[in-house]
């Protein structure tokens, strides 16, 4: 085989050239078609030959780790029971200052006829596998669709927000965290109500878009979903450092994700909310909100 | 060329893929946050046993089975893993001349697979080049290989010698 230079090109690279062509062209046909579709149907089986062996082996090595772990974390661990031990006794006051005010919030409630949102319907899932690179944000949980988990819900720790479910197979199922570029989450500042988006840079803080903030992000406000795609009011993190937005301009900011995703083994997916439905039960208070004034006048006037 | 040798190359390669996600994921066996790069590891480990057009596509094949089970563009990883293979193949006639020359090919092909990676990925649009760390990501991987190094490479002679005297084609 020669090449115009009349050099000779050997078979090796012929077909090295070859493979990187039709590597290229796959990941172009992946990000046309924003990995639904055919890659989507390639990533279920891939995942369903996988499950099985990355279940066998996490079954196996997770004591062994754990127990290495241990004895190589031991040292720390008489340091670290110390402070622990300090932040109970802190947060034990805490709670009870918040049992005095949810007993406040819960009288005010029943006085203005609102509704205490019920917990919501969840399945506890565990994680047995993640990504195969530094650059992967995605965890694998050991319940599927036979769990009631579907495409689309929220997964959270005891700290917040985890991410949101990709993939669903029967019995595993495949999230991408909310550090992964390609999630967004919709977001409201408890401090000034306001709402935004934070989007995931690959590792460390999410992005924080404001639109339309007229008031400024201060360094630990908490930031919670705002409900347009998860339920609402789950914590996301806390605002890195004040920020300001300038008169016409977009809020800028950072934030610290509440959960500790490197260190992330139980969790819940919630499978008792979806959008459509918070959207179809928001309609339906809209509906019953605007009929009953007019009965109301109606009767009245009766 | 013995097909049992690209055989136990590909299981080799699915063992790493397995071990990769499991005991090197988040939460394990991550020294400084970032685990070792088993699969590039093993695709330079097994050059020394099969030709070098095999070599390609079983770099090809580890590549694609990473992009089906990570959260990247498919075909990043094929790309990059191709690539290594190719570099791989033409320098494994050097590996004979001693240590020093595999542990070199090792961590420079791992720290360099790492940034292929990333340049691929931010070409296509993942932003890679712009994650806070992404040099300590492209960097220790490669010092985890090698560290990694002699035991992959024995138990892959060993395997590969086994299958020698076992049932070689």
């Amino acid at each position: 085989m020669f090449s115009s230079s009349g050099r000779r090109v050997d078979r090796v690279t012929i077909v090295f050239l070859s493979l990187m062509a039709i590597g290229f062209i796959i990941a172009t046909i992946d990000v046309r078609s924003s990995g639904d579709g055919v890659s989507e149907v390639f990533r279920e089986g891939t995942q369903s030959i996988f499950t099985p062996l990355q279940q066998g082996v996490d079954f196996v090595t997770r004591p062994v780790i754990g127990f290495v772990d241990g004895v190589a974390n031991f040292a720390g661990l008489r340091d670290e029971n110390d402070r622990l031990e300090d932040r109970v006794r802190e947060l034990e006051a805490q709670v009870r200052a918040t049992e005095a005010l949810e007993e406040k919030v819960m009288q005010l409630e029943a006085i203005n006829g609102l509704e205490v949102p019920g917990e919501l319907a969840s399945a506890t899932a565990r994680v047995f596998s993640a990504g195969p690179s530094a650059f992967d944000n995605v965890r694998y949980l050991d319940k599927g669709s036979n769990d009631g988990i579907v495409k689309g819900q929220a997964v959270v720790d005891e700290d917040g927000l985890v991410g949101r479910v990709v993939l669903v197979s029967a019995n595993a199922a495949r999230i991408r965290l909310i550090t992964d570029p390609a999630v967004s989450v919709g977001v409201r500042v408890l401090s000034t109500n306001e709402i935004g988006i934070v989007t995931g840079r690959g590792d460390g803080p999410l992005r924080l878009e404001m639109f339309r903030a007229k008031e400024a992000v201060n360094e630990d406000d908490r930031v919670v979903t705002d409900g347009s795609r998860f339920p609402p009011g789950i914590a996301v993190g806390t605002v890195r450092r004040t920020a300001v937005a300038d008169v016409g301009f977009v809020l800028r900011g950072q934030v610290d994700p509440a959960a500790h995703l490197s260190e992330i083994d139980y969790v819940k997916v919630i499978i008792g909310w979806s959008p459509i439905d918070s959207a179809l039960e928001e309609n339906e208070d809209q509906t019953t909100t605007t009929t009953q004034p007019t009965t109301t006048t109606t009767d009245g006037d009766g | 060329m013995s097909r049992s040798r690209v055989v136990v190359s590909l299981l080799a390669v699915l063992m790493a893929i397995v071990l990769q996600t499991t005991v090197f994921a988040p939460g394990r066996i991550q020294p400084l946050g970032v685990a070792p790069a088993l699969v590039t590891l093993v695709v330079i480990a097994v050059s020394t046993q099969v030709e070098a057009e095999y070599l390609l596509l079983i770099g090809f094949t580890a590549g694609v089975l990473m992009d089906l089970i990570g959260s990247g563009t498919i075909g990043l990883w094929a790309m990059t893993l191709t690539a290594v293979a190719y570099v791989a193949g033409r320098l494994k006639r050097r590996f004979p001349d001693g240590p020093v020359y595999i542990a070199g090919t090792v961590f420079g092909l791992t720290v360099a697979s790492q940034f292929l990676y990333v340049v691929l990925g931010t070409l296509f649009g993942q932003g890679t080049i712009t994650e806070p760390g992404v040099f300590r990501k492209v960097l220790l991987p490669g010092v985890w290989n090698l560290i990694l190094t002699v035991p992959v490479f024995w138990l892959l002679g060993k395997a590969f010698k086994t299958k020698r005297s076992g049932w070689a084609v």
